[in-house]
């Protein structure tokens, strides 16, 4: 897929608004694509066996209708999202569909996808311990064992070492191109908005690796490039929490004055900023998954043998990563955001808005429930947040 | 201050859930006039109405207000505001001009609970009620509605007892019905009352205590005019409380107060327009955004 110069950023808009619009037409050609649900399950494996991975997100602007009946509303309502979309038959382009136990509901819903979801030939749910210690990557490189045995049987072909590695590369490429497009966030202003970024990332998670690496060379051409760029806002923030995969969010951030330049949130920086390193085995892709990526789902408190607990040192340890990102893109403060009922998320709040605090980088925390209309009620909120930075 | 710069007044409008509010100060920052009136979706239309009253107190027109500033839930539809801040911001600047050495601000509005961390008269954190009217002067009328009471007889009435009901349920439409259920139950009338204050108070200091609560604390908004509810909020705080002599306008003072801010910057910076028109119109109401 050649991308035309100067149509990068409205091809990632125009398949942000209709995800499924490329993976339906690789489907009629006879190539299968697997749906996974949050960022555990490796990428590579479904690549490197000639399927496309798609990642599967809810849509915020649809009301959740059918999902009622099969779990309460206490229930993450970003997953409940998901099932009430699969159960509208809105992920009929879809052959498999793979989760894994990134929290216990991301464990449930593909359970329920099984029960609820027709037209699914292909489930699977790995396995994700809670930890980063040394045994729990030896349990996760198994698991994702399993994972390429099932998929392998799927698929009719055999994960040889030189398909793993092809595959590992293009992912690789993938996550430094898109280091590259957040590099472009770094000036001052900025040389594209969040939301531009946003509709991006969600293209990256709707197309084929490779083009998914064209259209990020495309979009990084047209942008160095632009005349069009944003405006100088007053502040500089970053966006922190779980899953945000609507631009409306950055929409509003960016019209109450300031400029989102970074995120730490798994559709953006958590699913691109650490690679798969050599040798390109399983080992290895325990490794990047379970301890690279920086999701609060795994917990990295103490060391495994340290009984007495340093406060401090325990923040620095868990959050440095966020330090670094504030320091490279000259951050002023921070909106921390979740879901509502996101209990692995929103155990981390009041202990990170204390880290920030003591890097002086004002914050605030606001919680939505996966809904554009729950954003009305933050506008204020934000906007007297961007007042007080003044 | 140069001679224009003394000359001019300055305005800030509070276009709140139930009520609305305008303030007019002079370039000392002293109020020359102040008025509140009833919000409601047609009141609201009629942010110039109020504009109008406040200028007729003061005694001034319209052209010699150098800068507007309009602030509260309904800020975005004032057509004649030359800019709009938030209410948490203008809430701070205005109780801080009243009490300087304010360091948390508690305000209770028709629909919404807000509490404002103040450092240095400024604003530095804040947290509000979401999307729910329990702990809101909304609360107070429901209940006030299913006792047959009037709002401020209410207050009165509760002062009676030491003795509260405890009301449970947090939640608007349930806390109704408990209080029915105590009413039929033979509970005392003011105890109910007071009760109802004490579960409002609960409410707004839990929302305190998440940003910590540090003294002096002002308490503003409708609902701090009501003795049973000051004397409930002191209680649950277990500090005393400040309120100003008119705690619905410490919104649209504050919001006067930068708009002289304002209007100082840009003449000093020498890009204040002296002959801009202006010209008050009725504001434009956009109905059905889904806000609290």
């Amino acid at each position: 897929m050649a991308i035309a110069i100067n149509k990068g950023l409205s091809l990632a808009h125009d398949i942000y608004e209709d995800r499924g619009r490329r993976v339906r037409e690789l489907r009629k050609a006879g190539r299968k694509t697997i749906g996974y649900i949050c960022l555990y399950p490796p990428v590579e494996i479904i690549t490197a066996l000639g399927m496309v991975p798609f990642r599967i997100f809810g849509n915020m602007s649809e009301p959740i209708t059918l999902a009622d009946q099969v779990s309460t509303t206490v229930v993450c309502p970003f997953l409940r999202s998901i099932i009430d979309l699969g159960m509208k038959g809105k992920f009929d382009f879809l052959d498999g569909v793979v989760g894994a136990h990134t929290c216990d509901i991301g464990a449930g819903i593909i359970v329920q996808w099984r029960d609820y979801v027709k037209d699914a030939p292909f489930t699977h749910l790995i396995d994700v311990p809670h930890t980063d210690h040394p045994p729990a990557v030896e349990y996760f490189a198994g698991q994702l064992n399993s994972f390429k045995r099932h998929l392998e049987e799927y698929a009719g072909q055999k994960l040889t070492d030189d398909k793993l590695k092809k595959a590992v590369e293009l992912h690789n490429t993938q996550r430094k191109l898109v280091r590259q497009l957040y590099d472009l966030r770094k000036p001052d202003p900025p040389l594209l908005t969040s939301a531009e970024n946003l509709e991006v990332l969600v293209a990256l998670f709707s197309l084929p690796v490779e083009e998914g690496n064209d259209l990020l060379e495309g979009v990084i051409r047209q942008v160095s490039e632009r005349s069009d760029r944003p405006g100088r806002k007053k502040a500089r923030l970053l966006v922190w929490g779980p899953v945000f995969d609507n631009t409306s969010l950055f929409k509003l951030i960016e019209s109450a004055g300031s400029s989102v330049v970074v995120d730490d949130t798994c559709v953006g920086t958590r699913a691109f900023w650490a690679d798969v390193k050599a040798p390109y085995d399983l080992q290895a892709l325990a490794q990047r998954y379970l301890v690279d990526i920086k999701c609060p789902r795994t917990y990295r408190q103490a060391e495994p043998a340290e009984t007495k607990r340093d406060y401090d040192k325990d923040l620095d340890s868990r959050f440095n990563y966020i330090k670094k990102a504030i320091v490279d893109w000259n951050v002023s403060g921070a909106v921390l955001q979740s879901v509502k009922y996101c209990d692995t998320h929103g155990y981390e709040v009041p202990n990170l808005r204390h880290y920030l605090d003591t890097l002086g980088i004002p914050s605030i925390y606001i919680e939505h429930d996966y809904s554009e209309r729950s954003l009305a009620p933050i506008k204020t909120r934000v906007e007297a947040f961007v007042e007080t930075l003044g | 201050m140069n001679d224009l710069a003394s000359e001019l007044f300055f305005a800030g409008i509070d276009i709140g859930s139930t009520m609305s509010k305008a303030v007019i100060t002079d370039a000392n920052n002293v109020m020359r006039s102040y008025v509140v009136g009833p919000t409601g979706a047609e009141h609201r239309r009629r942010a110039n109405r109020v504009m109008e009253e406040a200028l007729g107190k003061a005694g001034i027109t319209l052209d010699k207000i150098a800068y507007i500033i309009s602030t509260g839930y309904g800020r975005v539809n004032v057509p004649f505001a030359d800019k709009q801040v938030t209410e948490l911001t203008c809430h701070a600047r205005g109780v801080a001009s009243l009490f300087p050495d304010v360091r948390t601000a508690i305000d209770i509005g028709g629909q919404d609970a807000k509490v404002l961390r103040i450092k240095n008269g400024r604003l530095v954190d804040f947290l509000t009620n979401d999307k729910c009217a329990a702990g809101t002067g909304r609360f107070l009328e429901v209940a006030a509605e299913t006792l047959g009471l009037e709002l401020n007889e209410m207050g009165r009435i509760s002062l009676q007892t030491d003795t509260p009901v405890k009301i449970n349920s947090l939640c608007t439409i349930f806390a109704q019905q408990e209080i029915i259920s105590r009413l039929s139950e033979g509970q005392p009338l003011p105890d109910i009352l007071a009760g109802v204050y004490i579960a409002i108070a609960t409410r707004v200091v839990k929302l305190a205590r998440q940003l910590r609560v540090e003294t002096p604390v002002v308490f503003t908004g409708g609902v701090a005019k009501n003795p049973g509810m000051v004397k409930a909020m002191e209680s649950v705080l277990g500090v005393p409380v400040l309120i100003p002599q008119e705690p619905l306008i410490t919104g649209a003072l504050g919001a006067a107060i930068l708009a002289r801010e304002q209007a100082f910057q840009l003449i000093q910076r020498g890009e204040y327009d002296t002959h801009r028109e202006k010209m008050l119109s009725e504001a434009y109401i956009e109905y059905g955004e889904g806000s609290g």
